[in-house]
């Protein structure tokens, strides 16, 4: 089964391609790129007309929760992996705090297999840092990671206690595996449900400060250092805290930053009138805030943009904002999200590209999220400039709090591959 | 022609620590202990050389083993042995081990053997007391009789020290074991390598002698004559340092398939008591390379050749 793709804009954010040209698939990879090329590649059985749309590697999302196991009324595997290939996500990795929490070798073993007979995108299962996330005795990382467990995280809380989180980061290093930690100093922050500072005030919500963050980066930062783990701070959200990260790696540090893609989008007042749709972890932040991790984006600070994909149901939503619960649907609108940053912040295509694409593949050894003979053809096709209107009705994920909802977005994926085969389609309705 | 010679003399008044010791010493003493050992297998009386001599094993943590092995080798040579083992919960540290040391030093005893629970607690003794002290296990700190014991296993065992590999596997960092055979092992020649989860391994192996640290229990074994497993304490288990049993089972427990990565006459070795199951199978503890019976008998003869040295009325 071979297929070409051409008249197509080949978009290659790992090299830096940008140029009109066809690509040729065959068995499940991309066999051979033909730059400036308009008609089918002349190897290809089915040969598909791009008809000049985007060709981009398929998006890779290093934050993707699932209620599967354990909460299936949120969101399952299977209705992840449908709302994310509608949104260009063809491999995502899904977040430990489930029920029971993925803590076990079996429980690792069970998401692939799970993943696998009902999933469309490739999911790749995190490993708990400390069972059960209790932040006190670690678990079988090395057990977990000969299992598949790509990387591993405490989740939403991080490891209260220094030392603790010290001695599972060197066990980790020694293991060659990559610790995902939330930057976040609890004593500052547990009471907050919104950014801290007048906004919240004049509300009469409780702040999460950002110095939280600052104090969390700080100290997982430095047991990098002198651990030597790999370190990926999770869900950035403010330009500080690339500071620190920044000033690490100078000094020969192996740490990383992603930023959640809504948090580049909206900011503290997008919380307006006690929209729980808006309540996340970390809070949208003020304007000047978001416009830092914007520029931040722009040089290059960001190792990975994610979906911090949530998925609440009503009943946990349709709360008073203080009592709702954080987080946000978010599979569906990563893509769309950065072509705002590119269609009117000037951020360059390729580099809102590559912070889902091969950012995210090179933390964690993927060889997909490149346009290379030889890489799974994991591709999208896109318009980075067809306006819709998000409407959570019309999401697939089965919990639909999307704090886009209502929202007139530009950039939409027309159609999606994984490993040579369309798993989805934009059909306009 | 007459041969150039010279004399040597043990000139240390306690056994604190290998640390300290000349290679001369450590070669001493083991000649010695060789003379004991097979003067026991033989079923030979040893000369009473430390008849009227009191022996005090003061023991702040609980060991039957190790003071059952000091316990035998003084009445082997016919010292007077009073076992105080001192409850670790009644013992306030510091100036209550000082208390005790005064009032023992007043019934004037000729050796004291202490173990003890703070790294530095045998020498803090020996400052106070008149008689020799021998370190038996001080925190995390020495074990030199340990240390001694295993060296005289291996040179009965493989006849030599020098050039030999020596891969020491475990909880490097709290074992007083690792520091004593390490710095042992090294003065006499040997290559010592060291082995652990990352959390249990300290830095700076290098000034014990050490020739290397690893995680890579695998690539260590390669080409080993020894292999010496430590024991694992409970409560490093299960979370603290280790995420669990089976997990430092999996990539540092000695197999059947991993000690096949070692030369084919190696030899395996624990100074008890063992894990079975978790840092060592049965079948390999158990097994043919194992001389870890011998390690505990060649205890009790490099007790008697450091009691002698000491306190012996022939010296």
């Amino acid at each position: 089964m071979s297929l070409s793709i051409h008249n197509a804009r080949l978009l290659d954010p790992a090299t830096g391609m940008d140029e009109p040209g066809a690509i040729f698939i065959d068995k499940g990879k991309i066999r051979d790129i033909a730059k400036g090329q308009s008609g089918p590649h002349k190897d290809a059985r089915d040969s598909l007309d791009a008809g000049g749309l985007c060709l981009a590697p398929g998006l890779i999302d290093l934050r993707v929760k699932t209620g599967e196991p354990g909460d299936e009324q949120k969101e399952t595997l299977a209705t992840a992996s449908r709302a994310a290939v509608a949104g260009g996500v063809t491999s995502f990795v899904v977040m430990p705090d489930t029920r029971p929490t993925l803590d076990d070798v079996a429980l690792v073993r069970f998401i692939t297999e799970r993943a696998r007979e009902t999933a469309k995108a490739r999911i790749y299962p995190s490993g708990a840092l400390t069972v059960g996330l209790n932040g006190e005795q670690m678990a079988e990382i090395g057990l977990m990671a000969d299992a598949g467990a790509v990387l591993f995280t405490n989740g939403d809380v991080p490891v209260p206690n220094a030392s603790i989180m010290k001695r599972a980061m060197a066990y980790a290093a020694s293991r060659g595996a990559l610790v995902m930690s939330r930057p976040d100093d609890r004593a500052l922050s547990a009471s907050g449900v919104m950014n801290a500072g007048a906004f919240a005030a004049r509300a009469g919500l409780s702040g999460m400060p950002v110095e939280a963050e600052w104090i969390g980066a700080a100290r997982d930062v430095m047991l990098a250092e002198s651990t030597g783990c790999r370190l990926l701070l999770d869900q950035v959200s403010t330009a500080r805290t690339l500071e620190i990260v920044a000033e690490a790696r100078a000094r020969g540090a192996k740490v990383h930053a992603t930023v959640a893609a809504h948090t580049l989008f909206f900011n503290e007042r997008d919380v307006g009138d006690y929209l729980t749709y808006c309540k996340v972890n970390p809070p949208f932040r003020d304007e000047e805030t978001r416009q830092g991790l914007i520029d931040a984006l722009k040089r290059g600070e960001i190792d990975a943009v994610v979906s911090a994909h949530d998925p609440q149901p009503p009943e946990e939503k349709r709360l008073p904002f203080g009592e709702a619960a954080f987080g946000a649907a978010g599979l569906e609108t990563t893509l769309a999200a950065l072509m705002s940053l590119v269609n009117d912040a000037g951020l360059p295509l390729l580099d809102a590209l590559a912070a889902v694409t091969s950012g995210p593949a090179d933390l964690l050894g993927l060889p997909q999220g490149r346009l290379k003979p030889g890489a799974p053809a994991d591709l999208i096709l896109f318009n980075p400039g067809k306006p819709w209107l998000c409407d959570r009705e019309h999401l697939r994920s089965r919990s639909t709090n999307s704090p886009f909802d209502g929202r007139r977005l530009q950039g939409r994926v027309m159609r999606t591959l994984v490993g040579g085969e369309t798993v989805f389609e934009f059909a306009a309705s | 022609m007459p041969k150039a010679g010279y004399t040597y003399s043990f000139d240390h008044a306690h056994l604190l620590g290998i640390e300290g010791l000349h290679p001369l010493d450590i070669t001493h003493i083991l000649d010695l202990a060789d003379r004991y050992a097979d003067a026991t297998r033989a079923g030979q009386r040893a000369d009473p050389v430390l008849t009227g001599r009191t022996v005090v094993n003061l023991f702040f943590e609980n060991s039957t083993r190790t003071m059952s092995s000091f316990e035998i080798a003084a009445k082997r040579l016919g010292a007077d042995v009073i076992n105080m083992p001192v409850a670790h919960s009644s013992v306030k540290k510091g100036e209550t081990l000082i208390d005790t040391a005064m009032t023992l030093n007043a019934m004037k005893p000729d050796v004291l053997v202490i173990r003890h629970s703070a790294s530095g607690g045998a020498k803090l003794l020996s400052r106070k007391v008149d008689c020799a002290v021998i370190n038996a296990g001080d925190g995390t700190h020495e074990h030199p009789t340990q240390g001694l014991l295993d060296t005289l296993t291996i040179r009965r065992t493989k006849g030599r020290i020098e050039g030999l590999k020596v891969v020491i596997c475990g909880d490097i960092a709290h074992s007083r074991v690792a520091r004593s055979t390490t710095m042992a092992l090294h003065l006499l020649g040997a290559e010592v390598h060291l082995c652990g989860p990352r959390t249990l391994l300290p830095p700076g192996t290098d000034t014990w002698g050490a020739a290397s640290a690893t995680t890579d229990f695998d690539a260590a074994l390669k080409g080993a004559d020894i292999v010496m497993m430590l024991r694992l304490q409970l409560e490093r288990m299960d979370g603290a340092f280790l995420p669990s049993r089976r997990e430092y089972f999996r990539y540092f427990g000695l197999t059947a398939d991993r000690l096949a990565l070692a030369l084919p006459d190696a030899t395996v070795m624990h100074p008890g008591p063992m894990n079975r199951g978790i840092e060592i199978e049965s079948a390999i503890a158990d097994g043919p390379r194992s001389v870890i019976t011998e390690q505990v008998e060649m205890g009790v003869a490099v007790r008697e050749a450091v009691l002698d040295l000491l306190a012996g009325t022939r010296t």
